[in-house]
This record gives structure tokens, C-alpha cells and sequence, in this order.
């Protein structure tokens, strides 16, 4: 191959993409926290069975697990605005549709974690005199917690890849300033290449995170392991897939 | 909530006409009997019979669909409105009531994120509002009555089946309740488990605990009980002091049952 990379371009102009990285962040992890707060009504709406509040959020699900993320973004960034009359900022309609996308998937993994605790548990606490709220808070959610840790890292991880989609529409994220770079220097094979790169890292860190996250909820008896090994143990546990 | 009056003639639970369905399914089909304080009821039945939901409706982990539990005099779950009537009773008086009764599971239910010493604790905190340090003292105390102490770091995971029921009467036991329901405590154990488990539950008898408790363990109950309850089909089809019930009971149903077991 005759091809001369040229990845000195790519570095000369870093700021550019780091001033996307910023960008990046920002959306998925706005899209995060307003995701996990749609989530959690969600199913809790759906877990209390009220039925006049339910169907809107099946609806609400359904919708948008079954509709591309990028017609989503479009329909809200375009059509939201008309229909409702209210003008909003790039930034927030970006960041509420993939919220609404998230937050989507986000009650469907919170619903399925609550809804697998024992029933036996409850029946345990309650039967020593526990209240509804003690019974959530120190019986049902340090489980749930734990055992949604995985499903909740791949939505927050797809919640970083997805905010790529809004470089169709302008926003000056990671996607959109690789493509400014390329658009002046024509080097599109060198700029797409460290774009990806630097998605994967993002993801990647997103992952180490929920592990190392992981491992603090576990319950099992840990022994007292020093950081250099629990590092090894980190690394290790990447390459099994499920946490050890 | 109302106050119970406690004298030698209040039943430490007093069970009148209790009914209780799903659906269509009548499990409990008019129950009545008295516990009374030092009791030891041993109930039998084959599976199906109601066992289980009698005792689930005595703390209202099932509410009864009629009828009344006393416990104490007290109205189990319900409380004396302005009129006299009864009506529902709220969260906080349905807790306090439970708390009164100790209920120990077919299958345990220990919390698997705590430890056995954590499992026992928990509701002293959560429920009793003691200091982490008094409960601690508490469940370590309860742990030894079920001689676990050397247990109390582990996780339920890693305990037997008979190491884990221990553990739950000992969560049951550091509440002080007035009165223990077990629920076929010993059915989901492994054989060489169960006696465990039956030492446990002989040495509470011996102190006094008024206690019901659903078993298909026959020996057990010959031994400890005072009374035996035989119920059938959602009804109470005998009811007889321990000896007689075994010697000579009077039901040809209970007879059956009986012999079948014995034949086991």
C-alpha cells in the first residue's frame, strides 16, 4: 500500500477533537443522569400497577425501543418544538431525546432488577415488623442495586455512542469536529481512526468504572487486597466478561 | 392502637371463623382455635392443606378474606375506629403488631447481602431503632442461643441449609416476640440438617415460648407439642392434646393421614 499516513495532522489539530470530547461528555452524561431520573418513574410507575399511568409508559417504552435513536433525535430537535410551541436550545432537545431514549431502556432494566428480588426477603422483613420504605430501601435496593450494575453500564455506554448522532445536527461534539478537521485537511482515514479511538477509551473507562463499581457492591467476604492487585483483578475480569 | 387486656384467660392468639381465598380458591374455609401463652401447637396436614396460610394470615403476611386474629386480645391488622367497628389498620400499627411475632420460613429468607450476624441485627436497628453497637451485642447474644457464633462474618451463601435456619430463628429470637410461628421450618433441609434445627426449636419449647409451628415431622411434634392440630381440606379437622391426638384419634381422616405418615 502506497498510502502515507499523515497522523501528525491529526495531533496538530487535537484541540479540535478534545474541544468535541468535552461536548461528548457533557450530552451522555446530561442524557445519563435525566435518563436514570426518567428510568426510575417509569418503572416505579409501572411497578406500582397504576393502570391510568401505566399504559402512557408501556407506550412511552415501546416507542422508543422501537424507533431509531437518529429518527428520534431528528423528531425532536424538528417536530417536538411545532407540535408543543415551545422553543428549546439544541443542547437540552439533544440531550431529552437521548435521555428519552436511555431512560427508556433504563426503567426496563430497573423494573426487571426490582421484580427479581426474592419475594421470600420481603416477606422476612415484613414479618420482623419493617415498613414499606425500610423494606425498599435496606431489602430490595442494595440487591437490585447490584445486580442491575451490567445492564445499566451497556445503556450508559450505548448513551455515549449514540451522542454521535447529534453531529447530524450541528452539535459541536466529537463526531462533528472530526468531521470540521477532515473537512480541511482531507485526511479522513487518520481523523476517523482517533475519533474511534477516543470513543473507545470514553466507553472503555465507562466500564472499568461499573466494574470496579461492582466489585465495591459485591457482598461476597473479600479479603483485604492490596490496589496493585485489584487492578490486576480489574484488568482480568475485563477479559472473562462477567465480573469475578 | 387499642391496648391489649392480658390476663391467664386472653389466648396469645385467639383465630375466629378465619377465611381466607385466592380467587376462586378457598384455602381457609372458617378456622377457629386459641394459642395460649406457653403453648407448643404442633399443625399437620398434607400439602395443600392450609398450613401455611393459616400462619401467613395469623402476622398478615396474607390479610384473611373474614374473620379476625387476636393476638393478645388485640385485633391482628385492624384497629377500633371512632364507632367501634373495625377497619384496616395503618403501616406503622400492622408493623408493631408484627413485631410481636416471631415467624420463621420453609425456606429461611435470610438477606443474602448480610451477614449472618447482619441478617440479625438489621430489624434491631431498622425496626427497634437500637444503636449499631447495642444491636450488634444483641444479635451476637442471639447467634449464640443457636450456637453460631464462630458463623457471624458469613454470608448466607456460604452456610447449610441447616446453618441458615438457625440464623433465621436467631434473627426471629433477637426481636423478642411473644409468640413464634414456624413455617415447615425443617421441610427444605437435607435430612442430616434437620436435627439440628429440631435441638433449636426443642430448646425454645423447654423455655416456655408459646409457639405454632407447621411440620410434617411427626417425631418432633410427639415429643414437644402439647397440642397437635390436624387440618384438612381448609378446616380443623382435630384438635387434640398431643397424646390422645397420636393414641387415639377420633377422626377417620386423621387416622389415614396418620398412618400414611408413620408408613414414610
Amino acid at each position: 500500500m502506497s498510502y502515507e499516513f499523515r497522523f501528525d495532522i491529526v495531533w496538530a489539530n487535537i484541540d479540535v477533537l478534545l474541544l468535541g470530547v468535552e461536548m461528548t461528555i457533557l450530552l451522555s452524561f446530561m442524557a445519563m443522569v435525566l435518563g436514570t431520573i426518567i428510568g426510575i418513574v417509569t418503572a416505579v410507575i409501572r411497578l406500582r400497577g397504576i393502570r391510568l399511568l401505566s399504559y402512557p409508559m408501556i407506550a412511552y417504552v415501546e416507542v422508543f425501543r422501537g424507533t431509531p435513536a437518529l429518527v428520534q433525535i431528528v423528531w425532536i430537535y424538528y417536530c417536538l418544538p411545532i407540535i408543543i410551541g415551545i422553543e428549546m436550545s439544541a443542547f437540552f432537545s439533544l440531550v431529552l431525546a437521548m435521555a428519552l431514549n436511555s431512560g427508556a431502556y433504563l426503567s426496563e432494566v430497573f423494573r426487571a432488577g426490582i421484580q427479581g428480588i426474592d419475594k421470600g426477603h420481603i416477606d422476612a422483613a415484613y414479618a420482623l415488623g419493617f415498613r414499606s420504605g425500610q423494606v425498599t430501601r435496606r431489602i430490595i435496593l442494595p440487591q437490585a442495586a447490584y445486580r442491575m450494575i451490567p445492564a445499566v453500564g451497556n445503556v450508559f455506554i450505548t448513551s455515549i455512542k449514540l451522542s454521535s448522532l447529534c453531529s447530524v445536527l450541528g452539535m459541536a461534539e466529537l463526531m462533528y469536529q472530526g468531521q470540521l478537521v477532515i473537512a480541511n485537511y482531507f485526511r479522513p482515514i487518520e481523523v476517523f481512526t482517533v475519533v474511534a479511538g477516543i470513543y473507545l477509551v470514553m466507553t472503555y473507562s465507562t466500564s472499568l468504572f461499573l466494574i470496579f463499581l461492582e466489585r465495591r457492591l459485591a457482598w461476597k467476604k473479600r479479603e483485604k487486597v492490596p490496589l496493585r492487585e485489584q487492578f490486576k483483578l480489574i484488568w482480568a475480569s475485563l477479559f472473562r466478561l462477567s465480573p469475578g | 392502637m387499642t391496648t391489649a387486656i392480658q390476663s391467664e384467660r386472653t389466648p396469645a392468639i385467639g383465630i375466629v371463623d378465619l377465611h381466607k381465598s385466592f380467587g376462586k380458591l378457598e384455602v381457609l374455609k372458617g378456622i377457629t382455635c386459641d394459642i395460649w401463652p406457653g403453648d407448643v401447637v404442633c399443625m399437620i396436614g398434607s400439602s395443600g392443606s392450609g398450613k401455611s396460610t393459616l400462619l401467613r394470615c395469623i402476622n398478615y403476611l396474607e390479610p384473611p378474606t373474614a374473620g379476625q386474629v387476636y393476638v393478645h386480645g388485640t385485633p391482628m391488622g385492624r384497629v377500633k375506629a371512632g364507632d367501634g367497628t373495625l377497619r384496616d389498620a395503618d403501616q406503622g400499627t400492622l408493623a408493631k403488631q408484627r413485631m410481636r411475632i416471631g415467624f420463621v420460613f420453609q425456606h429461611f429468607n435470610l438477606w443474602p447481602h448480610k451477614t449472618a450476624l447482619g441478617n440479625v441485627a438489621e430489624a434491631l436497628v431498622v425496626v427497634k431503632g437500637m444503636r449499631r453497637d447495642e444491636a450488634t451485642e444483641r444479635g451476637t447474644e442471639a447467634l449464640r442461643r443457636v450456637d453460631l457464633l464462630d458463623k457471624q462474618d458469613d454470608y448466607p451463601s456460604t452456610l447449610s441449609g441447616g446453618q441458615q435456619q438457625r440464623v433465621a430463628i436467631a434473627r426471629m429470637l433477637a426481636m423478642e416476640p411473644d409468640v413464634l410461628l414456624f413455617d415447615e421450618p425443617t421441610s427444605a433441609l437435607d435430612p442430616e440438617l434437620v436435627g439440628e434445627v429440631i435441638d433449636v426449636m426443642q430448646g425454645l419449647a423447654a423455655e416456655g415460648n408459646t409457639m405454632v409451628v407447621a411440620t410434617h415431622e411427626l417425631g418432633f411434634a410427639r415429643e414437644t407439642a402439647n397440642r397437635m392440630v390436624f387440618l384438612d381440606d381448609g378446616v380443623i379437622a382435630e384438635e387434640a392434646p398431643t397424646e390422645t391426638f397420636f393414641e387415639s384419634p377420633r377422626q377417620e381422616r386423621t387416622q389415614s393421614f396418620l398412618k400414611r405418615m408413620l408408613k414414610l
